[in-house]
């Protein structure tokens, strides 16, 4: 019976793990969110990564398949805290937390992740939960 | 055993000869004394302890992180160390500090960093740069290096002090003194005299020669300019000793001077940019500089600067004492596609046809290698001035012909057409043909578009701004006459220029895609602040939010494989000996749903930031991006490739992709490859390999 209930306190455990285990593909910025974000993008970023993001002389693109080898793997915490602390360039760490945040949804959507109806929160410890992989995986 | 010896030695060797009161420094073949190796564009050492048999056994000797060097950590980390006399110099940080590490052990022996205030906070080009300099008459050594805020360093190599008899107290002030007043635009839209925020600086590391300091400029990037009128990219040399500028030669003429009249209407009076802000190459024996010059103001608009607009994009040879114009060539007339001269023109001494020639190679954004006789300017192969296709966008001024190398052949993409894309599958090409179908596709020299929601977004391109071989440049083996050049051959830039409101820029047409708000690069302090207001915005025309149309198909790159590649170059005989894809098939690649089943060869990846080192017998270079594969974890490979053949022989795990290009030294009787790796999560390091030590 000790067995039995273990193993259905197991199961009910990695349940809860596996719902918990945010990936981009669920739905993790919302479309108004990524609206703020293209105009932030635009002002600041646009003039080195490019308008449509492919990049520039000084700056890697941020869509696609090279944007996606440097972070796929990784959460979105790492992301937004390389571009809270190094970006842009000219003026690092200029940029409100929020604002980064939208910018980050900005560039989720480009990438072409679904929106949902939460906007992506502004801590880097919670964008460390949602875990960034190009591939959606299997469900 | 053939053994060769460095170029350099061979110039010191006749310099003494002539009884030239020039540096009795003289480098071993041991050492690395220059950010090239040597200031004939090399990247070339005659050593093989490190070799074919063992190269996959390296091991690391020593790291060292520059996060500490500034105020905030550096993510890309592009500089090159110098050896010299057992001692590592480099730049660093996010406070662009030079440094001395003790080449054995890696550890820190000094560190030099110049806080510049809001002068620093301004600069253009930020981040620790490419390199350093090294200069020694035997008794004395310096190092020299550009800060951030546009200022020329002298300081012991010995101790890092600045020396005080240099300049003003160990420095020069590189915006004063430049034959203009370099100015800013100021809250009221006047363009005024002002040091703190006028636009030029630069990133690539000085060069030396003989006692002449070289120095070129870089400005912001090109694609959105505020204005048509920016300060000028000349070149100067200062004196070794003293900081006394020497000589200043005018890379877009003065009234009177040679190539005025080539920027119609009078436009030489206010265009700026034009500088050379990649690495000068010289030739010390005959006094020649190598000077590889960008593009105008408005990289893809030239409707302010119609003709040709000597001498951008050109290659231009000037005299070492004086600077005096030699001869030139212009690479490209009227530049519009951003094709900068990006790196070290090459000396190679060759033998065409039974003719020795002491020849110049120039590696290009462009994909062609452009090789003249150094001494004359005379192309050794002919290169052709054909007619290329005129565009359409109002105001633009076009050259009716553009030149083209007849030898040797392209070695990278330039130009896109339909047979260029991706082709994995029938369906892949189909959705490719789809996003294409949105752009003006074309060869080399395609104008750019004006950008058309119910017409085409852009002119695609490959081997524009991106290149192609961009700064970090190509190698060269004297040994046997091969260029070495990397190349990206899948990195599209989409070039479209749409109307630009007054109060973004008094250009009639910067870079833009239809649909998208228009907004210029904006200096540190402008708007800049999370409390600033939000700059006024362009009302969004009829039809716009179609969405994005990423150049790429479910995340694949638009084009098909090699996505980089690295050439060989036979100079003696003007055609490619070998070309193989450098850089691991990228993660994506490898493990899409779409491509399960297929075989598909190593791709090479979508960088242009790679440089090579050639040695006495393999061409070394890192991956650029992050791969996870059986073989290793995340990270990226030192790759080693025989450089007769470009087989691989060996590969080495760094923890993060190259960054900066590798160089090579001996202490001790042992080899070290050092490099700069750094990307995405991973900040600045540079990394030394050596070969485990015997039992």
């Amino acid at each position: 019976m000790k067995v039995k209930i273990a193993a259905i306190g197991i199961l009910v455990g990695l349940a809860l793990i596996a719902q918990t285990t945010r990936t981009v593909w669920d739905g993790v910025y919302t479309d108004d969110q990524a609206k703020r974000g293209e105009g932030l993008y635009a002002k600041d970023c646009a003039s080195c990564h490019g308008a449509e993001l492919t990049g520039g002389e000084s700056a890697p693109p941020l869509a696609g398949d090279s944007f996606f080898a440097n972070w796929n793997g990784l959460t979105l915490g790492d992301l937004f805290e390389r571009i809270r602390v190094s970006m842009p360039q000219n003026a690092p760490g200029s940029l409100s937390r929020q604002q980064n945040a939208d910018i980050l949804a900005f560039i989720l959507k480009v990438n072409q992740f679904p929106t949902g109806k939460t906007e992506l929160d502004r801590s880097t410890d919670i964008l460390k939960q949602i875990k960034f992989d190009s591939i959606k995986p299997k469900s | 055993m053939l053994h060769l010896r460095p170029i350099l030695s061979i110039v010191a060797m006749f310099a003494s000869a002539a009884g030239l009161a020039s540096a009795q420094f003289v480098a071993k073949d041991t050492e690395w004394p220059s950010y090239n190796a040597d200031v004939h564009g090399s990247r070339y050492r005659p050593l093989d302890q490190i070799n074919a048999s063992n190269f996959s056994k390296l091991e690391v000797a020593w790291r060292f992180k520059t996060d500490s060097i500034g105020n905030r950590p550096e993510y890309k980390l592009e500089g090159t160390p110098l050896m010299v006399n057992g001692v590592v110099y480099a730049t660093a940080g996010s406070r662009r500090a030079a440094i001395a590490l003790d080449a054995v052990t890696g550890e820190l022996l000094w560190v030099h960093g110049e806080h510049e205030g809001a002068r620093g906070a301004a600069a253009v080009r930020q981040l620790s740069g490419r390199g350093l300099a090294y200069w020694s008459d035997g008794k004395q050594e310096r190092i020299f290096y550009i800060t951030p805020g546009f200022r020329l360093i002298g300081l012991d190599a010995k101790t890092g002090a600045l020396i005080p008899s240099f300049g003003k107290g160990g420095v020069v002030d590189l915006k004063l003194d430049d034959d203009q007043t370099i100015s800013a635009w100021n809250d009221k839209g006047e363009w005024v005299p002002d040091l703190t925020h006028g636009e030029i600086g630069i990133q690539s590391a000085p060069v030396v020669a003989k006692d002449t300091i070289l120095v070129g400029a870089a400005f912001r990037e090109g694609m959105t300019p505020k204005s048509m009128r920016n300060n000028k990219g000349y070149v100067r040399g200062f004196d070794v000793r003293t900081g006394k500028r020497l000589w200043i030669f005018h890379t877009i003429p003065m009234k009177g001077e040679f190539g005025y009249d080539t920027w119609l209407n009078g436009s030489a009076e206010y265009t700026g940019n034009t500088g050379v802000w990649s690495q000068i190459s010289v030739d010390e024996e005959l006094g020649l500089v190598y000077l590889p010059v960008e593009s105008p103001t408005g990289d893809y608009y030239g409707g302010h600067r119609p003709g040709n607009d000597l001498f951008g994009e050109s290659i231009v040879c000037v005299d070492l004492k004086t600077g005096q114009r030699k001869w030139h060539f212009q690479l490209v007339h009227h530049p519009l596609w951003d094709m900068d001269a990006s790196s070290a023109p090459i000396l190679a001494d060759i033998n065409v046809d039974g003719r020795a020639i002491k020849a110049v190679a120039v590696p290009s954004k462009q994909g062609f290698l452009y090789v003249f006789d150094r001494v004359s300017g005379k192309p050794v192969w002919p290169i052709e001035e054909k007619p290329v296709e005129k565009g359409s966008v109002p105001g633009e001024w076009y050259s009716p012909t553009q030149p083209f190398p007849t030898k040797p052949p392209a070695y990278a993409r330039n130009g896109v057409t339909p047979d260029l894309l991706i082709d994995f599958t029938p369906a892949l090409h189909d959705q490719a043909l789809t996003v294409a179908s949105k752009y003006k596709l074309g060869p080399v020299f395609t104008p750019p578009t004006e950008s058309k929601l119910d017409g085409k977004l852009a002119t695609l391109t490959l081997g524009t701004a991106s290149g192609g071989t961009n700064w970090p440049g190509a190698s060269y083996d004297p040994e046997t006459h091969t260029v070495y050049a990397f190349a990206c051959e899948s990195c599209m830039d989409p070039i479209g220029v749409v109307p630009s409101p007054k109060e973004v820029s008094d250009m009639r047409y910067v870079m833009g895609t239809a649909g998208r708000q228009v907004e210029i690069a904006r200096g540190p302090g402008e708007n800049a602040g999370a409390d600033s207001p939000p700059p006024p915005r362009q009302r969004a025309p009829q039809g716009g939010g179609q969405g994005f149309y990423g150049l790429s198909v479910q995340g694949l790159p638009l084009v098909k494989p090699p996505y980089s590649t690295i050439s060989a170059i036979n100079l003696d005989r003007g055609d490619l000996v070998w070309q193989v894809a450098h850089g691991e098939t990228p993660d994506f690649i490898r493990n899409h749903p779409a491509l399960k089943g297929l075989n598909i060869p190593r791709t090479g990846q979508q960088t242009y930031n790679i440089g090579t080192l050639v040695t006495k017998t393999l061409v070394i270079a890192g991956d650029g991006q992050f791969t996870t594969t059986a073989e290793h974890p995340r990270g990226a490979m030192l790759r080693a490739y025989n450089k007769a053949t470009g087989k691989e022989e060996g590969a080495v795990f760094m923890a993060a992709p190259q960054s900066g290009s590798p160089m090579t030294y001996m202490v001790n009787g042992k080899q070290y490859i050092v490099l700069a790796i750094s990307g995405g999560p991973y900040s600045g390091e540079y990394v030394a390999y050596t070969l485990p030590s015997a039992e």
